[in-house]
Order: structure tokens, then C-alpha cells, then sequence
């Protein structure tokens, strides 16, 4: 269902209010008048009964029967009896019949004669000579209850159109406030990012307003750090292109053997790190695009082993010697090839950045339920600061002699994220080189 | 002609390094930002080619701190950052040119003639005092409509003397136009690449102030 209109949603709302409220009121007062009419009129019929019998008692006497004429047009609805002892009938208006009006004697009563509801009251006069009916058509009090309730009713009808009209301005004037939010909402361009003023806006829309501004954060900073990414990743791709094709321009131009051959190393050596930037790029965008890893349980310091065991040749070259002390196996519930990527990740970035000479020292262990995966170093380690900001992608610490892609410890971190798993990082026990520690919860 | 190339990538300095010395210019190069600024501070260049993305001092840190001793230099930026926002930056922090990666070796050897011809006030390509003429992108000497051979040390020389003729270059601005860091400077080096030209030329061409160096006057014809 597209756009159901507030506007409408409120006016209908308040006009059927407005109505329910108004008919409801004609109801009651529909009811609350007649009682009250009942009353009234039930106490002029008592008054009428007590008048004819004063007068029956010395007036009758001269008279047979007699019709008492019909003086007002409501007259046909208001009628009288005096029967002598009850059984003759003295005199009665004209619209009555031979019979009783009533078959009580005394008090009111209610009957129906020649199809009409009448109230009765009947009463023997003081001397007891007199049966007195005085009664009233009970459609007349009804008529009068509909058109008191009817005259309340009617300004409504009339009225309502233009309280549609007033209430439809009103409602629009008071929804103004959301139009400008629309409408500049509508106005904004796609890539702008900047928070919604939260001052101007009704407290009814602000938590809406808040909630779309720390969208627009959140959006604004996954941007800028996708940005910032593809310009760090534009700048680390062709930094080693660049060199390729200097080299290899330096070879072409080169007068010597020497030269020449030194270059086109040089021009092979880039296209291996720019192949290794560019595996490395390719791993951290896989890695990215996961929320959570497929878990399965994987031995940790079987993975450990697996990848020295790779990386152990290249390491013995640079004279550097990787440990990994006898244990148990310690599973970890994860993706067995990330987790072979991230142990790859750490043990290359410490043989890479440690002198040689030295020792990589990796470590699977299990304390307190924790299981932890560690690589050290004793190179020459990084500073406190430094520490912080290791992990952020293509960043290197100064002075870093070591070729490396700066993507190694982005792509642990983001392994470890996907895992729910922590990196942290310290100094090695022997206050140089560095420790990086992976602890993983169970 | 010596330039200093500032540039963290060991792969590209070595290359740039390789590549303008191909070009006949003596070539330092630093890998970081403080290394740089400190060159700058204490040598002359005759130009810089420099990189943004510097480790301990960015490059348009050092580029800054370069223009605000006061110094005209002629500096070329050499970057992979390539937005317009980034290129203005540069241009505004004080940079001459701007070459993004990849580069060609010989479009960023002919900008940094340009440069430098540009920095020493020469509209003409083609420096010519005396007869003597020499084309930096030919890398070429004619004397008398005669093509003349001179060795890339002995084509620096001239290059030097012939920028600022009229003027006195010491023995010291020359060898420092000539040698590189750590380059193995000759002993009276200069004298004999001096000697060369002048047999190679006439002898008249360069005149020598005693004590305090050698000069091409500017002869009354230019």
C-alpha cells in the first residue's frame, strides 16, 4: 500500500469524532427529554383528572351524555372519560369510544385504542360518584423528545462540510513541519551526507530525525573509509607498476651488462610484490564481504604447523628460525581456510620484519577457556603508538625496510572480527620485538 | 646537474636513481621525509622530485618547510594520488609540477629540464653562449656547426657554467652539481673536466677567476 495520507487519516478521525460525540449527545438528550416529558405530562394529566372531578360533581348533573368539542389541533390526541359509578358514561371527548380508556381505576396506565398508544390516568373523584380517565396520544411526547434531539442534530449536518473545510486547513497547517521535512529530504542530493537540522523539527519526528542522522553517519563513514581505501589501494598499486616500468626503462637505456641486468631484477622483484599486493588486496576484499565465518572445528596448532611448515624454507633464507613448542592440538570453532590465511598473515609479517638471526616464536594455547594464538619476535619491535595503528590497511611503521603489501594485519584483524575473536598486540617478553596474540572465545 | 629524489618505494627510487643518472644528472635519494628535508636544508639542488606518501614527514610537510626557508627550488611531485583535490594541494603547497604514477622516465627527465631551464630564466631551449650551443634534451654540444663529444661529467659542467653564464660557479657548486652522495668525488676532478671542454671548444669559452672559480661571460651578441 503505497502513501495512505496523514492528512486524511486525521481529518477522517476528527470528523467521525466531531459526529459520534454529537449524536451521542442528541441521543442522551433524546432520552433525557422524554423522561423529563413523561414526567411533566403525567403530572398535567394528574392536574386535568383532578379539575374534571372538581367540576363533575356539580356540573354533571344536568347532562345525559356529552361530546366536549375539540378546541386545539392537538386536542384530537388529548382525551377524557367520566363515567358515574363506573358504569355510565357521563361525558368524554369527542375521539373516544364507549369503552374504558383504562382498565385500572386508579393511577396511570398505558393502553391501546384503535391502534394508538395512549397514557391513561384514572381516578374516582373525592366523591366517590366519578370515574375520572384524563389521557394522552404517547406518540405526542415522542414527536416532541425527535424534534428536540432532531434540532440538535440538524447544525451538525449542516455544519459538518465546513468543519471538513476548517478541520482539512487546520490539519495541514499543523502537518507543515513534516511537508518541509519532505520536502527537504526531496531537495537533498543523493550524496549528501550531513545531518538533518534536529532543532526546527516537532518532538514527534525528532527520534525519526535522530535515527536518520546516525544512518547518515554511519553511511558518511563506511564512504570515507571505502574511499579512503580505494585511493590507499590506487596509491599501493601503482607505486610498484610504477617501479616496474621505470626499471624496466632503466634496462632499455642502460649502457652496461651490469646495469642492465640489475634493473630487469629489479623489474621482476616488483612484479612478485605487486603479484603479493595484489593476492593480498584480493584476500582482505573475500574477507570483507563475510559477516560471519561457516564454523566448523578447526585445530589451531595443526594450522600453525601446516603454514611454518610453508613459510619455514623462506624464513631459513633470512636466517630466521621459527619455534613452535609441543602441545595438545586446541580447537577453535571457525573457517578452517581463513584461520590458515590469518596464521599465514602473522607468521609472514614477523619473519618479514625481524632481522636475521632471530627467532619467531608461535604459540597455541588454551587458559581459561580462551584459546589464544600468538606469534613473537625478538626483531626490533614497534612503538606504543605505532601498536595502535598496525592494523590499519597499507599502513607501515617508519622506517620499515622490509617489503610487504601493509594489508598483512588488516586482513588478521578482519579475520578475527568474523570470528569474534580479538588481536591484540604487545611487546615481546624480552621488551623488543613484537607479540601479536589472536584470542579466540570457545 | 644534481637532484635530489625523495621516494619510500625501494623498487622506484632505485629506478628514478638509475634512470636520471642515464639522464646526466648527479642523483641523491632519500627514503623518508626528515632524511629529505634535511638534504634540502643543507645542499643545493638544481631540482627535487618528491613523493607524497612519505614515511616520519609527509612529502608536502617537507615541501613547506622547503619553500618556507625561502627557497626557490624546483620541485616536481611525483605521486600515485591522482584526485583534483590532491594535485591542487600539492600545486598550492609550492610544487612546480606534478607527475603521477606510472611514469615515463623520459617525460619525468624532460619536465625536470624544463624545470630547471625554466628556474634559471632561460626561454630558449637550447643554451648558447659564444657559438657554443647545448641542447639538455639532445643531450648534445654543437661548437662552430661542428657536433662536438663530451663525456656525461663534462656535458654537467658546461650544462652548469652555461645556466648561470655570466656568473662565478667555485669549484665546490660545481663538484656538488657533479657528484652524488657518496659518490667518490676526484680530486682536482673539476679541473681536468675543465681542461677537457676547453680543448674540446676554445680555450677562451671558459675563463678561470683565480681563487674563486670558473665562468662563461655572457658575450656582448646575447
Amino acid at each position: 500500500m503505497q502513501g495512505h495520507s496523514l492528512k486524511r487519516r486525521l481529518l477522517v478521525l476528527a470528523l467521525s469524532t466531531v459526529v459520534v460525540v454529537w449524536v451521542g449527545a442528541s441521543t442522551f438528550i433524546y432520552f433525557d427529554a422524554r423522561e423529563e416529558f413523561d414526567e411533566v405530562l403525567d403530572a398535567h394529566l394528574a392536574q386535568d383528572a383532578a379539575l374534571l372531578s372538581a367540576q363533575a360533581a356539580h356540573e354533571l348533573d344536568e347532562l345525559e351524555t356529552d361530546h366536549a368539542p375539540l378546541l386545539h389541533k392537538y386536542a384530537r390526541r388529548v382525551a377524557f372519560q367520566i363515567w358515574e359509578g363506573g358504569k355510565i358514561l357521563r361525558m368524554h371527548s369527542a375521539n373516544t369510544t364507549q369503552r374504558h380508556l383504562a382498565d385500572i381505576e386508579n393511577g396511570f396506565s398505558d393502553s391501546v385504542i384503535d391502534g394508538h398508544r395512549w397514557r391513561v390516568f384514572s381516578a374516582w373523584d373525592e366523591t366517590g360518584q366519578f370515574l375520572i380517565h384524563v389521557a394522552e396520544r404517547a406518540d405526542v411526547r415522542e414527536e416532541l423528545a425527535r424534534d428536540i434531539a432532531g434540532n440538535l442534530l440538524e447544525p451538525l449536518l449542516f455544519s459538518l462540510p465546513l468543519l471538513a473545510l476548517l478541520l482539512w486547513v487546520a490539519v495541514a497547517r499543523g502537518l507543515r513541519p513534516l511537508d518541509k521535512l519532505a520536502a527537504e529530504l526531496e531537495r537533498r542530493d543523493p550524496e549528501t551526507l550531513t545531518p538533518l537540522d534536529a532543532e526546527a523539527v516537532p518532538r514527534e519526528v525528532l527520534p525519526l530525525i535522530e535515527r536518520l542522522n546516525r544512518l547518515f553517519t554511519r553511511i558518511d563513514s563506511t564512504f570515507q573509509r571505502e574511499r579512503r581505501f580505494t585511493a590507499d589501494a590506487a596509491h599501493e598499486l601503482r607505486t610498484p607498476v610504477a617501479g616496474i616500468k621505470a626499471q624496466a626503462q632503466v634496462a632499455r637505456g642502460a649502457t652496461g651488462a651490469a646495469e642492465r641486468n640489475h634493473a630487469l631484477d629489479n623489474a621482476i622483484l616488483g612484479c612478485d610484490r605487486a603479484a603479493h599486493l595484489i593476492e593480498q588486496l584480493l584476500t582482505l576484499a573475500r574477507v570483507d564481504a563475510l559477516d560471519v565465518a561457516a564454523a566448523q572445528s578447526c585445530g589451531l596448532r595443526d594450522i600453525a604447523a601446516r603454514e611454518i611448515a610453508v613459510i619455514a624454507p623462506v624464513a631459513l633464507g633470512k636466517g630466521v628460525h621459527i619455534e613452535l613448542p609441543e602441545g595438545d592440538d586446541v580447537a577453535v570453532r571457525g573457517n578452517p581456510e581463513l584461520l590458515r590465511i590469518l596464521t599465514r598473515n602473522l607468521i609472514d609479517n614477523a619473519v618479514r620484519h625481524t632481522p636475521s638471526g632471530t627467532t619467531v616464536r608461535v604459540a597455541v594455547v588454551q587458559r581459561e577457556g580462551l584459546v589464544s594464538l600468538s606469534v613473537c619476535d625478538n626483531g626490533s619491535g614497534i612503538s606504543e603508538q605505532e601498536m595502535s595503528r598496525v592494523s590499519e590497511r597499507f599502513y607501515r611503521p617508519a622506517g620499515t625496510q622490509a617489503s610487504g603489501s601493509g594489508l598483512g594485519l588488516s586482513i588478521v584483524r578482519r579475520i578475527a572480527e568474523v570470528h569474534g575473536a580479538a588481536v591484540h598486540f604487545s611487546r615481546a617478553d624480552n621488551a623488543r620485538g613484537l607479540c601479536v596474540a589472536v584470542t579466540f572465545r570457545p | 646537474m644534481r637532484v635530489l629524489v625523495v621516494e619510500d618505494d625501494a623498487l622506484l627510487g632505485d629506478a628514478i636513481q638509475a634512470g636520471l643518472k642515464q639522464a646526466g644528472y648527479a642523483v641523491d635519494w632519500m627514503k623518508d621525509g626528515v632524511a629529505a628535508d634535511h638534504a634540502l636544508g643543507t645542499e643545493a639542488y638544481a631540482a627535487v622530485v618528491l613523493d607524497l606518501g612519505l614515511p616520519r614527514l609527509s612529502g608536502l610537510e617537507v615541501l613547506q618547510r622547503l619553500r618556507s626557508r625561502n627557497s626557490s627550488m624546483p620541485v616536481l611531485i611525483l605521486t600515485a594520488r591522482d584526485t583534483v583535490n590532491d594535485r591542487i594541494k600539492g600545486l598550492d603547497a609550492g610544487a612546480d609540477d606534478y607527475l603521477l604514477k606510472p611514469f615515463d622516465m623520459g617525460e619525468l627527465a624532460a619536465r625536470l629540464r624544463a624545470l630547471i631551464r625554466r628556474a634559471s630564466g632561460k626561454v630558449d631551449l637550447l643554451l648558447q653562449v659564444a657559438g657554443v650551443k647545448l641542447d639538455p634534451a639532445a643531450h648534445r654540444v654543437i661548437c662552430r656547426e661542428q657536433s662536438v663529444d663530451l663525456s656525461p661529467k663534462e656535458f654537467a659542467v658546461l650544462h652548469a657554467l652555461l645556466l648561470s653564464a655570466g656568473k662565478v660557479l667555485s669549484r665546490a657548486q660545481l663538484e656538488e652539481q657533479l657528484y652524488a652522495w657518496g659518490e667518490e668525488v676526484e680530486s682536482n676532478a673539476v679541473e681536468v673536466h675543465i681542461h677537457h671542454l676547453r680543448r674540446k671548444l676554445f680555450p677562451e669559452l671558459i675563463e678561470t677567476i683565480r681563487g674563486v672559480g670558473y665562468l662563461i661571460p655572457v658575450d656582448k651578441a646575447d
